[in-house]
């Protein structure tokens, strides 16, 4: 009986600091203490399941060198439900991302903030908490 | 891992004298990571008995717990989404006769992907005003029909397992949940249980469940069929419904051991699993679902789970094909 209720609180422990997710783990490809922002150019847009990625030359501004970096989001169905299309972004716009570093790909990362550099629009907000 | 909101709070005693003596009021505003205001969240005050208070934030988030005993409390947020983690503040002090200004910022859940969530704060706020009585369908039952969103057990009680069960448990935690079937493309677990949506088909003989995640559909048999002898064990398992008065109970068994109990915090379990839901629908926006997981070589006694659906009549489903470009073991660092 001793030992049932050590099992008990070590479960309750740890329990109330899982994540849910809807498809996979982000903890396991993404490292949240590596925060990434990047200045670009859309280069493609996989419109795929189960996530859209897009990607983006960003230019180091020492070098002058590019990097084309993926950017990965959520599945097309959450991304429609808030407000995105296919053709919301395309080769050649201008974009600010801001996300966290992926940890087995270099320059891969997800994105928490798409912005349109032209606009400054803000594309699938958070503001979506908010009452409408 | 513990992301779970130790958020910023700002605790201001204020100094409202109160008409009844001996009780307090506890009031603020909930907002996003982003500065939002986290309208349609519900905020709790739990007592040291486990009384639970709770209020719906307005639409500025606001909310007021008023005429609660003095006491300490822990102050909850569910986890509504995915988007945001569940917020909880324990030993906060309530004292009477006064009013207590607790301002609760939620921490952003899963990385805040964008797309990752689909605006359940949004879809719930749009659909949260839905009333009117259940419907019902031609042979008098309840009508569960319809797409649904769902939502994850506002207070999820720890379960008890087995010492193999902890240790499978934190083996899954120590490589950050990587091993999740639905990463590799594989089912979704047998009870449907993401806060996303499904999609109800009811027949007097059958009720179909539609989802955006594999095998995309589950079929509880309600023809008073029994389970059929030396199942195959399979992912979604064998499901058979019978009506208990305007409830329908759904039972469960033939269940592999390779699927995670989601809803129940992504618990293993054996193939001696049954579970157990009754589905009720009090009036026409909500679905309570009681959903009892009973696996004596995993848990020590069954784990119980209660969730709320809200219908959203004017939502559909999407296709969602996960082989089509699933990056995730090319990708994760655990191999």
């Amino acid at each position: 009986m001793r030992n049932t209720m050590v099992v008990s609180v070590a479960v309750a422990s740890v329990l109330a600091g899982t994540p849910a997710v809807a498809h996979h783990s982000f903890a396991a490809e993404f490292d949240i203490t590596k925060p990434v922002a990047l200045a670009g150019t859309v280069t493609k847009i996989e419109w795929t399941n189960p996530h859209a990625y897009v990607f983006v030359d960003v230019k180091d501004p020492q070098t002058g060198a590019v990097t084309n970096w993926e950017i990965e989001m959520g599945s097309p169905n959450g991304l429609t439900r808030l407000g995105w299309t296919r053709t919301m972004l395309k080769p050649g716009d201008a974009v600010t991302i801001e996300g966290s570093q992926g940890r087995n790909k270099a320059n891969l990362a997800n994105a928490r903030s798409v912005v349109m550099t032209a606009t400054g629009k803000k594309l699938g907000a958070a503001s979506s908490e908010a009452a409408p | 891992m513990r992301r779970i909101a130790i958020a910023v709070c700002l605790l201001v005693l204020g100094s409202t004298v109160l008409g009844q003596a001996g009780r307090g009021v506890i009031a603020g505003k909930v907002t996003t990571d982003q500065g939002d205001p986290a309208a349609g969240v519900t905020v709790q005050a739990k007592d040291t008995a486990g009384k639970i208070s709770s209020v719906v934030a307005n639409g500025k988030g606001e909310y007021r717990l008023a005429n609660l005993p003095a006491g300490t409390y822990e102050i909850a947020v569910p986890q509504m989404g995915l988007r945001t983690a569940r917020y909880a503040q324990p030993d906060v002090v309530i004292e009477a006769a006064r009013t207590l200004t607790f301002n609760i910022m939620l921490m952003p859940n899963n990385f805040g992907i964008i797309g990752d969530d689909a605006g359940f704060l949004q879809m719930y706020n749009k659909y949260a005003g839905i009333k009117g009585p259940a419907p019902r369908t031609r042979d008098g039952h309840p009508d569960f029909s319809g797409v649904w969103l769902a939502n994850v057990d506002p207070n999820p009680e720890p379960a008890q397992m087995l010492p193999w069960a902890v240790t499978e448990w934190n083996r899954r935690r120590d490589r950050a949940f990587e091993g999740m079937p639905t990463s590799r493309c594989l089912a979704t677990d047998p009870t449907l249980t993401l806060p996303v949506f499904y999609k109800i088909v009811q027949t007097p003989t059958l009720l179909i469940h539609l989802f955006e995640q594999d095998p995309h559909y589950r079929q509880a048999f309600l023809d008073g069929r029994a389970h059929p002898q030396d199942l195959d064990p399979t992912w979604m398992g064998h499901t058979t419904g019978r009506w208990d008065k305007d409830t329908l109970v759904l039972d469960t068994v033939g269940l592999n051991d390779k699927s995670w109990l989601l809803q129940a915090t992504w618990l293993p379990h054996t193939e001696m699993l049954h579970i157990v839901e009754r589905y009720n629908r009090p009036d026409l926006a909500h679905l309570n679902i009681d959903v009892m997981f009973e696996d004596p070589a995993t848990f020590i006694k069954p784990v119980e789970r209660h969730v709320q659906w809200l219908f959203t009549p004017g939502e559909e489903l999407f296709e969602t094909l996960c082989a089509e470009n699933n990056k995730f073991l090319e990708y994760s660092a655990f191999k």
